[in-house]
């Protein structure tokens, strides 16, 4: 398809944009990851030039940048300034949890964001919509760190239902509910509006005048021409989940890119940090392209467009 | 006959926090079996209210306060529609009666196939298989006439055009056999020619297969009252003023507002004219204000970044005609011939491809912005939708007072006097200055729409469509209007309409467009009486007349062509309702020639003849 091969071209100028701002913005900011390696130890010149050399800083800037760019080309990102390993590795190694945790928030979010969506969206300005968007509008405001330790405080502590910490399915709900219900509040209000609109269209009228039942009006009409501010939603959001969620990993003391990314920061170990920008970037791309190859599947109108 | 369906004393009401206001009063008439029965009136004197009570699907904040609806059900069954919860009265809709809406181009759902929606209500509805469902799906389509009906069902609304997407609601409405189809201008928002296709379906559904089927037809025209209906209702705010057979309704009106409604059509209007033009028309002598030689607008199509683009939107092609002083040049033809881009080309608001405009002795074909800044000020446009083209947040006086201090006409205190003045001339009241677009009604902002292409003292104005927005009354107090102020500012006028009894009242020359050629010139009276090209005569059949005696009608076959790939040898041919084999070839090129003395028509038709 000529649209996505348009869109697929454009990855790789994107993902070296995106590494040369870091790189350059890591190289601008004070401090010297030399000091934050020795944590602060008073050490001779010829131990920092050491460890300098080590970690190939003695070499100017230029062809520091010139020579990430050749080994990336081989799927080299370089090694962690901090742990030495490879930082594809230790990526890796923090990947799956973090899916994890951004699926069962993805499946929360949507799962009850629509729902509370057309619960609202199908009587605008009754009691039922004030009270479904109050929630919704909670579920976007409160902090999630606040709403994971309440979780862990009620559901494991408390009523001890589910475990705090662990492996497993079943240790994964907590977590997924804390990042999932900012998702479902954001979800909830857009689903609401656009099918308050798309009720008011002439082709729902058509439809009443066919003596189509409500609940069909719904799911067969209203729906799917709902869907196009939702779905846009979701590859945001959904993006967000698996660049890392920091506090959520953190309450529920779970390991996940989100920390590894602090961590980097913090250290300014910037192999480990450039690796993880581009791993970011990269998701955001992909998850656009889906986004913008599920709109084709919602809207036949956007799918003829894109043929010419 | 049995009535079919009987209104008694409805009242309904429209609801806001302010109170309620009154829609219906008291509204009582019948619908006989087989009958069809046209609702009048102008927009908001009740009649889509009238249908949405019947159909129950009035908006939220209406409601029916008392009366009653009976309807005969296929049953035989009389049901009080009122009454009927909703379940109950979802049995009713799509099955004994069924709707027709007026804008088919939001009417169908965006993400269904046609074929689909009409599927839906037969299964709905008859309860019968998928596979019998599709086999009467098919069948539908070809009553409607739909080309290919195999093809077309799995297509989405969006690939066809508005005079099939009518057919294809039409083919729903039809789906179940109901006993009364109510359809609610579903003509108004299509080309003449298109409407003079679905009224011809529809006279031929009426005769044929659907003789039990009462139809409830609304309509702001009445020539097609005229054409269709048995009987006819006027509406005025919420109440019938008349009601009657149709020819007894038109030769005798009882009602004062029947007889105004009657009397503010153009084409009554245009026989009092008549005399009036014959005693000026020798005066035709005058300079010639504006003229344009071989102009030509083409839009490159777009086909992305790494496609280099062949193709074309051939939007006006090699158009030539003259104004003279004081006169008005009616442009008509389809929409998508081309007629709103040459107004606009004309001033340049779109850049000419080629071709010369000479305006007053210069041409401005090839003026830079800023020499165009002073031939804009005495060339003004007013446009069709007066709502759109007025900045919502500026006051009238703001809006009125903008134009004249970019072009340094007047000092502010100066323009405020002049403002007012111009504002008495287009009859509004002087505190209109300081409201806002959204406090007047669709006639007063045209009237605002006027009044702003006359601040700057032009001598030239483009009209594109000032008048298709309003109603019938409306229009013809607003063509009045442009009329007195075409004598008391002494303008040069183009008129652009589709609308043809208007371009007669309201012009002293007329070009038809077609496919961004014009393919036909003349004077009024002579292009109305004497039309040489097929298309002129096509149109001119096509528009429903109150007075037209039963002819046949010259109906166009199907929809303008795209103007991208437009047809080779005369572009008319493919719809040409007796083209010729010279038509087609190579060596035909479009061009006009003059037939008559001031009558021009294209070649290939002059030829023929």
């Amino acid at each position: 398809m000529n649209f996505f091969l348009k869109k697929l071209l454009i990855v790789i100028p994107t993902l070296y944009i995106a590494w040369t701002v870091v790189f350059v913005t890591l190289n601008i900011i004070p401090g010297d990851p030399v000091n934050l390696m020795l944590g602060g130890r008073p050490a001779s010149d010829e131990v920092r030039e050491n460890v300098r050399k080590n970690l190939g800083l003695d070499k100017p800037v230029l062809e520091r940048y010139g020579s990430f760019l050749v080994n990336a080309t081989k799927g080299d990102l370089g090694k962690s300034y901090l742990t030495r390993q490879p930082v594809t590795k230790m990526i890796k190694e923090n990947m799956m949890p973090t899916i994890e945790l951004s699926i069962g928030g993805l499946i929360f979010g949507v799962f009850f964001g629509v729902l509370f969506g057309i619960f609202a969206g199908t009587k605008p300005n009754s009691i039922r919509d004030t009270i479904s968007m109050i929630i919704a509008l909670c579920g976007i405001s409160l902090p999630s760190f606040w709403i994971g330790m309440m979780l862990i405080y009620i559901f494991g502590t408390t009523l001890g239902w589910v475990p705090i910490v662990g492996d497993g399915f079943v240790s994964l709900i907590l977590p997924s509910i804390s990042v999932g219900l900012f998702f479902a509040g954001g979800m909830a209000r857009l689903t609401r509006s656009s099918l308050v609109d798309v009720l008011n269209q002439d082709y729902i009228r058509t439809a009443r005048s066919k003596g189509i039942s409500k609940y069909n009006i719904i799911l067969k009409h209203s729906l799917r021409n709902a869907m196009i501010p939702p779905v846009t939603l979701l590859g945001i959001q959904f993006g967000l989940l698996i660049t890392g969620a920091v506090i959520t990993e953190e309450v529920f003391a779970r390991p996940g890119l989100g920390q590894l990314l602090l961590q980097a920061i913090l250290a300014k170990d910037i192999p480990l940090v450039q690796a993880l920008v581009v791993y970011m970037t990269a998701v955001y791309i992909f998850l656009n392209l889906i986004v913008d190859f599920t709109y084709g599947i919602i809207d036949p109108r956007i799918r003829l467009e894109r043929k010419n | 006959m049995e009535d079919l369906l009987k209104v008694s004393n409805l009242n309904t009401e429209f609801k806001s926090d302010y109170g309620s206001k009154p829609a219906l009063n008291n509204i009582s008439f019948n619908i006989k079996e087989g009958e069809v029965l046209a609702l009048v009136g102008e927009s908001g004197s009740g009649k889509t209210v009238t249908s949405l009570s019947i159909m129950g699907l009035l908006p939220n904040n209406a409601s029916v306060e008392n009366g009653e609806i009976t309807l005969l059900s296929k049953k035989n069954k009389e049901i009080n529609i009122l009454n009927l919860s909703d379940e109950k009265h979802n049995e009713i809709r799509g099955n004994d009666i069924s709707m027709v809406f007026q804008e088919p181009m939001t009417c169908l759902n965006p993400t269904m196939t046609v074929g689909e929606q009409i599927l839906e209500v037969i299964i709905r509805h008859k309860k019968i298989s998928k596979i019998n469902a599709k086999k009467e799906m098919i069948s539908l389509l070809e009553l409607v006439e739909i080309p290919d009906p195999i093809q077309r069902s799995i297509e989405y609304p969006h690939q066809l055009s508005g005079g099939m997407r009518q057919r294809i609601m039409i083919a729903i409405a039809l789906a179940c056999s109901p006993k009364l189809i109510i359809a609610d201008e579903p003509t108004s928002a299509l080309d003449v020619t298109i409407q003079a296709q679905l009224l011809e379906l529809l006279k031929k559904l009426k005769n044929s297969i659907v003789t039990k089927t009462s139809i409830l037809f609304i309509t702001h025209d009445l020539g097609i009252v005229k054409e269709l209906a048995d009987r006819v209702i006027v509406m005025y705010q919420g109440k019938i003023v008349e009601e009657g057979n149709v020819l007894d309704v038109f030769e005798n009106p009882k009602h004062s507002y029947t007889n105004n409604l009657i009397q503010s059509l153009p084409e009554f209007k245009i026989e009092k004219r008549k005399q009036k033009k014959i005693i000026k028309k020798e005066t035709n002598n005058k300079n010639i204000i504006l003229s344009i030689k071989n102009l030509y607008k083409e839009f490159p199509v777009d086909k992305g970044i790494f496609k280099q683009s062949n193709e074309s939107v051939k939007a006006v092609q090699n158009v030539s005609l003259n104004v003279r002083q004081n006169k008005i040049l009616g442009l008509v033809g389809e929409s998508g011939s081309g007629k709103s881009t040459l107004g606009k080309t004309i001033i340049k608001l779109i850049e000419p491809t080629s071709g010369k405009i000479n305006f007053k002795n210069q041409d401005i074909s090839n003026f830079n912005r800023q020499k165009m800044q002073n031939i804009r000020q005495k060339i003004q446009m007013i446009f069709q939708d007066p709502f759109a083209s007025l900045n919502p947040r500026k006051n009238i006086l703001d809006t009125l007072m903008e134009p004249i201090l970019v072009h340094k006409l007047m000092k502010k205190n100066e323009a405020t006097e002049y403002i007012k003045q111009i504002i008495n001339d287009v009859g509004l009241p002087i505190e209109s200055l300081i409201r806002f677009p959204h406090e007047f009604s669709g006639g007063q902002r045209q009237r605002i729409g006027i009044a702003r292409a006359l601040v700057l003292k032009p001598e030239f104005i483009i009209a594109d469509e000032p008048v298709s927005a309003l109603d019938v009354s409306i229009q013809a107090q607003v063509l009045n209007l442009l009329e007195t102020i075409k004598e008391t500012y002494n303008l040069t006028m183009i008129f652009i309409s589709h609308d043809l009894s208007v371009i007669e009242y309201f012009c002293d020359e007329v070009a038809v467009m077609y496919l961004g050629h014009i393919v036909e010139m003349a004077p009024v009276n002579e292009l109305f009486s004497n039309p040489k090209h097929s298309y002129t005569k096509a149109l001119l059949s096509a528009v429903p007349k109150v007075k037209a005696k039963k002819t046949n009608k010259i109906l166009i076959k199907g929809d303008i062509p795209s103007p991208i790939n437009p047809p080779s040898g005369c572009v008319f041919r493919t719809r040409c309702p007796n083209p010729g084999i010279e038509c087609k070839g190579g060596d035909i090129k479009m061009g006009l020639v003059e037939v008559e003395p001031n009558h021009w028509v294209d070649q290939c038709c002059a030829k023929l003849n």
